[in-house]
């Protein structure tokens, strides 16, 4: 009789645990989906009294995200119905993979430019063009790095939200005129000053956490200003053994040995070393610019060469599309990217809006930062929406970590570099 | 009468063990069986969807079920197939090893380990006898000159390096067992010295010792972090460096360097480490009992006798089941943290070939995330999987053949 109650037990354990697994799937899911659930009801978007959840997933950080969500919190107020729900997840590659096909995804994405072809390939983002976003909008909306840089293959997949990309940041007490390069794409110049400032004050001039190598996104100013067009471009065609790339890294050796350059800095490094006043400059993005200001350094801003201008987007899933609320997401990402709400971002955050109205504002302006990294975003080159993209980090990387180590010389590390991203994307195709 | 009983015996314990063999069933054999299913395929970025007709497909992907078609996304890319070469992904990874000239290095350098072998075979057979006519040592010196000759006399060298230059997962390969080689025997050196020295009767402090001792154990935990600051004390503005400078030296850059990046990395993993074999050392010392070192002590044995003859042979059951965990753990074979925290797999040495200390887990990292293929990540870990199976079967047979001094 004891025996039987055990089995039985035993059976009702052994079927719960079957319908639990076969049951939703968040039980099962992976830790790292974030806690995203589902709209109440799949009533058609234009009845915009019934109440609507939309879910965020951004990667916006800290002390960013309070005046972000103070926009979005004025737009529940105006809109009783709506619900904004935002969430910051860990791994958000992975967690869109486990959450999209189980309708458990988020309605927006906030994210960056170059995520945009993977995420399309992969189905969890939709195009806009189906859900009236026009080209023309786009154009007359936001600057034209940022529109270039939501359009894929012909089809507007995002608006973009801000831009950035990295600049000479310099101390102005150590680094007076005499010393600051004036031609953003005159390189002999930089390299005189910089031997220049040793002689006189025997520290580097500058810092660029990309010249020792394995950083291919803080390094590019210096290949692009030389005249690289892209490391990869969307058809899958590899342009780093050029003449051009050759040049660039004959200049990086040579202001390693005439300016005394450090020769192992990363980004802690040379942060401290600018914040410390042991370099002049810090070749860095909008994002260090919160611990200068906290460090009470008297900085300056200067475009140098053609960086990466990373572009800050929002996407819709296609979770969104799927459960109708497609039209409400768009309009609280429109309402986001107007150029009110910008203008209140960019006074905040210190960052580059890429709606044009909100660039030309006197106050946003007026932003210490905004000249020279705007400059620098002005001259710069889009990152690429293509997945190619994501075959060029490690070869150039390591291409320019040889060279600078002194391991090979630029033009082979630059030719393994070219075979290694044809390799990765043949085997992409 | 018997057959019935017998049928609900195995009906009791499969409903008692049930529970669990499902829990494996979903969560360890299927991954493994879906991973090495994808293993043959293409999947990547850009064939990221399944095509729910192919019958193993449709079977095995979790998207291709009922109860999640209903979301199941298209995208703009093509979904993934079958590998035509179907072990494209694996041979890709092997590079030339399993051609003639790469399989020939391979003999060649295998040959050189012959008189060795033969030595050992000659020394068993000898060493049961009470009068040998060439001591063990001179039978161990004339096969080492014999092997190094052989090494010479094929040009060992070279065909050594075709050996690496064929694959570069065989580099990695070759450089981890090199980094697992010589780590555990640091494991057991500091870890025994310390155990001996903590288990002295009456020494003063013995308490604060233990405890100070162990904190590395716990920073291993977290051993990321803490790798980032073993970085910093060897960066070119970190600790050392400073000190120098205060010498007036100038600073030597350790991290571009791949023989320093290695010895940084050992260090590291060395302080980790040495904790757990100091504490399971100290424990298997403290059951070895006191009169077997009395009895020594008036047979006239000294105390380098004591510890070979009397502690090491009794710590062995102890100790070998541990070194073998020690290196096919993450503090072994699967080493990642430390090392990449150190510097990513170390100074580049050029694009598409691996960084002077990338081993076999950085290696993986590095190939999979610079192109998200699902698919050579499946023929990586089935690969790695193997070996680590064989190791482990070797070495169950090793602890085997290995008897304590009671049996």
């Amino acid at each position: 009789m004891k025996k039987s109650i055990f089995v039985v037990f035993s059976l009702i354990i052994t079927a719960t645990m079957l319908l639990t697994a076969c049951g939703a799937s968040p039980t099962t899911a992976p830790a790292t989906v974030a806690p995203a659930t589902e709209a109440p009801t799949a009533v058609p978007p234009t009845a915009t009294t019934a109440p609507v959840k939309i879910t965020i997933w951004h990667q916006w950080d800290g002390a960013y995200l309070d005046a972000i969500t103070k926009v979005f919190n004025q737009y529940m107020t105006d809109h009783p119905n709506v619900t904004i729900d935002l969430s910051k997840p860990n791994d958000v590659t992975a967690s869109l993979k486990v959450a999209i096909p189980a309708g458990q995804g988020p309605d927006i994405l906030a994210w960056t430019n170059d995520q945009i072809g993977s995420n399309a390939i992969a189905g969890n983002i939709v195009p806009l063009d189906d859900q009236g976003i026009t080209q023309d909008f786009l154009t007359s909306t936001y600057e034209p790095a940022a529109v270039n840089g939501v359009v894929w293959q012909g089809k507007i997949w995002a608006l973009p939200e801000s831009q950035e990309a990295i600049a000479l940041v310099y101390n102005k007490d150590l680094v007076t005129a005499d010393y600051l390069p004036t031609d953003p794409m005159n390189f002999t110049d930089l390299t005189a000053k910089a031997e220049k400032f040793y002689a006189d004050k025997h520290i580097p001039l500058l810092c660029n956490q990309g010249f020792k190598g394995g950083d291919a996104y803080h390094i590019a100013p210096v290949f692009f200003g030389f005249g690289v067009k892209q490391y990869v471009d969307d058809q899958g065609n590899v342009t780093v053994n050029t003449p051009e790339a050759l040049n660039a890294m004959t200049w990086l050796l040579d202001i390693k040995t005439k300016g005394h350059l450090l020769q192992d800095a990363d980004d802690a490094a040379c942060r401290t070393a600018f914040e410390s006043g042991k370099v002049g400059m810090d070749w860095t993005g909008p994002w260090a610019i919160a611990d200068f200001d906290k460090a009470n350094v008297n900085y300056g801003i200067v475009p140098m060469g053609k960086p990466f201008v990373g572009i800050k987007a929002l996407m819709l899933t296609k979770n969104a599309v799927d459960r109708g609320n497609a039209a409400v997401a768009l309009d609280i990402i429109k309402y986001y990217t107007n150029a009110q709400n910008e203008i209140a971002v960019a006074l905040a955050n210190k960052t580059i809006p890429a709606n044009s109205a909100a660039l030309k504002d006197p106050g946003v302006q007026a932003l210490s930062t905004l000249a020279g990294f705007g400059a620098s975003a002005n001259l710069g080159v889009p990152m690429a929406n293509t997945p190619y993209a994501n075959a060029q980090w490690g070869p150039v990387g390591d291409a320019v970590g040889a060279i600078w180590s002194g391991k090979q010389k630029p033009a082979d590390a630059l030719a393994a570099a070219q075979k290694a991203i044809e390799d990765a994307v043949a085997q992409m195709k | 009468m018997a057959q019935v009983r017998g049928w609900r015996k195995v009906l009791t314990v499969l409903a008692f063990i049930s529970p669990t063999l499902i829990g494996i069933l979903i969560f360890s054999i299927y991954p493994i069986l879906f991973n090495t299913y994808i293993s043959f395929t293409n999947r990547n970025q850009f064939h990221p969807n399944p095509d729910c007709a192919v019958g193993l497909t449709g079977l095995l992907e979790p998207t291709c079920w009922a109860v999640f078609k209903k979301h199941a996304v298209t995208g703009l890319g093509t979904p993934f197939r079958l590998q035509t070469p179907l072990f494209g992904n694996y041979a890709s990874l092997m590079g030339t090893f399993f051609t003639a000239p790469a399989l020939l290095s391979v003999l060649k350098v295998a040959v050189c380990f012959i008189p060795l072998i033969v030595a050992g075979f000659i020394n068993r057979r000898y060493s049961r006898e009470l009068e040998r006519p060439i001591s063990a040592g001179t039978v161990n010196l004339i096969a080492v000159i014999l092997g190094a000759i052989i090494f010479f006399g094929l040009s060992g060298l070279s065909a050594f390096n075709s050996i690496l230059a064929s694959s570069d997962f065989f580099t990695v390969f070759l450089r981890t067992i090199l980094f697992v080689v010589v780590c555990i025997p640091l494991f057991f050196i500091f870890g025994m010295g310390l155990a001996l020295l903590l288990n002295v009767k009456d020494l003063p402090g013995k308490t604060f010792f233990r405890v100070v001792l162990i904190v590395p154990w716990a920073a291993s935990n977290v051993s990321i972090m803490m790798s980032l600051v073993f970085r910093f004390f060897f960066s070119e503005t970190g600790t050392l460096n400073q000190l120098l400078h205060i010498l007036n030296v100038q600073p030597v850059i350790f991290l571009n360097s791949s023989l320093w990046t290695f010895f940084i990395i050992v260090l590291a993993n060395v302080w980790y480490s040495y904790p757990f074999f100091m504490v399971t050392i100290l424990g298997a010392l403290q059951s070895i009992p006191a009169e077997l070192y009395e009895a020594a002590e008036v047979d006239g044995a000294n105390w380098g006798q004591k510890l070979t003859r009397i502690t090491m042979p009794l710590l062995r059951p102890a100790v070998v089941p541990l070194i073998v965990l020690s290196a096919i753990g993450a503090g072994g074979f699967q080493m990642f943290g430390t090392a990449w925290a150190i510097n990513q797999g170390g100074p580049s040495q050029g694009a598409g070939v691996p960084g002077g200390t990338d081993l076999v887990m950085t290696y993986a990292y590095k190939q999979v995330f610079q192109t998200n293929a699902y698919g050579r990540m499946g023929a990586f870990a089935v690969i790695i999987f193997i070996m680590l199976f064989i190791a482990t079967i070797a070495s169950l047979r090793v602890s085997r053949v290995t008897k304590g001094a009671y049996e």
